[in-house]
């Protein structure tokens, strides 16, 4: 039974390994490539905290991710060199420039009715923190009115649907301060310091990939933790755990945030990586794309949904630049999705574990029953 | 005179103008093990209902020894001391029998005192006891998806003996069992009589045989009677109402 639990933590081992590693092969177009597979990794991650831990089906994830994205890329908009050639000493976005009304000023305070609302966006840490704060807050609020009235299932799957294409209409709409549709284009670099974030260098790489291990490490330890176990527990029976005195509107809420927090924390790390945030975020599609990426990895293995996630995206530009399936791309990965829902329920994390299983039967006196047996510390990452 | 457990006081509850439970008074002793009977529709589950904070009663109030948790969160009923056993089992099914277990002896209940690895020895003592006396110790590693009928029933009730609550609420812990898995059910019950207050809701009378002090009989959302087996046996409205003339057999 130890050693299940061995073999799981060598395989987180050895993912981190492999992708620390995977810059020494990888041209900087390439490399930029797979640093945005990864950021949907974290995505992959979040999804499977939420969905495969909490039981909450979020139709919404890019709500989270969209806000995140927004919150940074404000303040890279006013860090971008164009933001201070717009004729004052301060930035100014540029596209407020051209929507403006004529005579007025040229300052972030006011040159339109909401401007002022980016002024504190000028430091780019603030951006950072936002980028966690807004998606917890969101997440919060949501979840102590869904899960108070105890709207479960489907209902909330639909409920986070709705939202997340409400704020994407409002995003576009509010066109004086978000650019609408366009989203914001043409950022500055993320600044550490001196390290100024280059998305084609690899030190942008190493700040992905060394978030996606620490986001791996800790939702993996978070579900090991008593609070994880329990919210298992509310996930497979919401009332029994009430009935033993757990808060269930509680747990519930803490880890859906947990997930915002990831899901926001991945959005920031996307417009480092590709230099814009855009309502495309916030597609409906797009939130149902993250879904399909944790249902193919194992929706409940925190590493089988972000090694999904990342697998599919890579799979999705092999196929795209193949010629002869330029068209028929988004059809090779629908039939992928079935397939993996018809034959492995459990996801690829689950075809895994049942090979570890049957190794593990195959040594003399070792788990007799291996598919039915398992321990209770792996249990909680199957 | 041993004190009272859990006092009832005149709870009603209205449906939509059918009083489901009507002006119920009943108290129950300390260490006391009641068994509530009755016709089908007579009130009885909707009296744990009302108890454990399922559904919110009109009037009357509940008492827990000298608290008022009339009409609480479910949750604060259960912490203050009530555990319950549903007619459907139901136990944390992804879960290994252990993993249930552990779960139920958590002593805080909040999320962020749970942010920590372990259950603690305590509590892993305390769940091999309780497998021992659910006879599950076997099955321990075993994915509670995977129990049997029975089984599942057991691990329930082992779920509310680590809870360790003042008083249990079992609603017809023997539904669907075998013979045999309804006497070893009596056993468990029997060995919690005395630790706990514990009330029952049953139809099986051999098992209420087995395991009957006091009982409370529920006609039509109103206390029929009370008194032990034999007094309830012998109550002519009690005959007339539910046992119909041949007595308990």
């Amino acid at each position: 039974m130890l050693t299940k639990r061995r073999i799981e933590w060598a395989m987180y081992a050895a993912f981190v390994v492999l992708i620390m590693f995977a810059p020494l092969f990888m041209d900087p177009f390439w490399l930029n490539r797979v640093a945005k597979y990864l950021v949907f990794g974290i995505l992959g991650v979040a999804v499977a905290l939420s969905w495969g831990y909490a039981g909450i089906l979020n139709l919404g994830q890019g709500l989270f991710f969209g806000a995140g994205a927004y919150m940074l890329a404000m303040s890279l908009k006013l860090a971008s060199p164009t933001s201070l050639q717009q004729g004052s000493d301060k930035p100014v976005p540029d596209f407020m420039l051209w929507n403006a009304e004529p005579g007025a000023p040229t300052e972030l305070c006011c040159i339109n009715k909401a401007s002022f609302l980016w002024l504190p966006f000028q430091s780019q840490w603030f951006g950072v923190a936002m980028g966690l704060i807004l998606p917890v807050v969101i997440a919060i609020v949501l979840g102590l009115v869904v899960f108070r009235k105890r709207i479960s299932g489907v209902f909330v799957s639909i409920i986070t649907l709705a939202l997340v294409l409400l704020v994407r209409l409002v995003v576009i709409d509010a066109q004086p301060i978000t650019n609408g549709f366009n989203g914001l284009t043409d950022l500055g670099w993320f600044k550490v310091g001196d390290l100024e974030f280059d998305p084609y260098i690899v030190p942008t790489y190493y700040l992905v990939a060394i978030s996606l291990s620490l986001v791996l490490l800790a939702a993996r330890l978070l579900v090991e933790t008593r609070a994880g176990v329990i919210l298992q527990a509310v996930r497979d029976d919401q009332n029994r755990a009430r009935y033993l005195g757990f808060d269930v509107t509680s747990y519930q809420t803490f880890f859906f945030s947990v997930s915002a927090a990831i899901a926001g924390f991945a959005g920031m790390l996307y417009v480092v990586v590709s230099e814009f945030a855009s309502p495309t975020f916030m597609d409906l599609t797009f939130s149902i794309t993250m879904v399909v990426w944790a249902a193919v990895g194992g929706r409940s293995s925190i590493l089988g949904a972000c090694i999904g996630a990342i697998l599919i995206n890579v799979i999705s530009a092999k196929v795209s630049e193949t010629e002869g399936f330029a068209e028929a791309w988004k059809a090779v990965i629908g039939l992928i999705f079935v397939l993996v829902v018809l034959y492995l329920p459990r996801g690829l994390a689950g075809l895994a574990h049942d090979f570890v299983d049957r190794l593990a039967a195959r040594k003399p006196g070792n788990g007799t029953q291996a598919l039915r047996v398992t321990d209770p510390s792996s249990q909680a990452a199957e | 005179m041993a004190q009272a457990a859990l006092t009832i006081d005149g709870l009603s509850v209205d449906f939509e103008g059918f009083k489901a439970v009507n002006q119920v008074t009943m108290t129950v002793d300390e260490g006391e093990l009641r068994v509530l009977l009755g016709a089908n529709g007579a009130g009885k589950t909707t009296l744990m209902d009302l108890i454990s904070g399922k559904t919110k009663s009109v009037s009357g109030r509940v008492y827990l020894h000298d608290t008022d948790i009339t009409n609480w969160e479910e949750h604060k009923i259960a912490r203050a001391g009530i555990g319950r056993k549903f007619q459907i089992p139901s136990v944390f099914k992804d879960l290994t029998v252990r993993r249930n277990l552990e779960v139920a002896s958590c002593k805080k209940p909040g999320v962020f005192a749970n942010l920590r690895f372990g259950f603690g020895a305590e509590a892993r003592e305390n769940v091999d006891e309780v497998l021992e006396l659910i006879g599950l110790t076997e099955h321990a590693n075993q994915v509670a998806a995977y129990l049997s009928h029975g089984q599942t029933q057991w691990l329930e009730l082992g779920l509310l003996i680590t809870q360790n609550p003042k008083i249990i609420l079992l609603d017809e812990p023997t539904a669907g069992m075998t013979q045999a898995e309804t006497h070893k059910t009596s056993l468990i019950v029997n060995n919690l009589k005395g630790r706990h207050t514990i009330i029952v809701v049953e139809h099986d009378m051999a098992f209420v045989r087995e395991i009957a002090e006091r009982i409370t009989v529920l006609h039509l959302g109103q206390v029929l009677a009370e008194g032990n087996v034999e007094a309830i046996e012998n109550n002519p409205k009690v005959r007339e109402a539910y046992l119909g003339s041949k007595g308990i057999s």
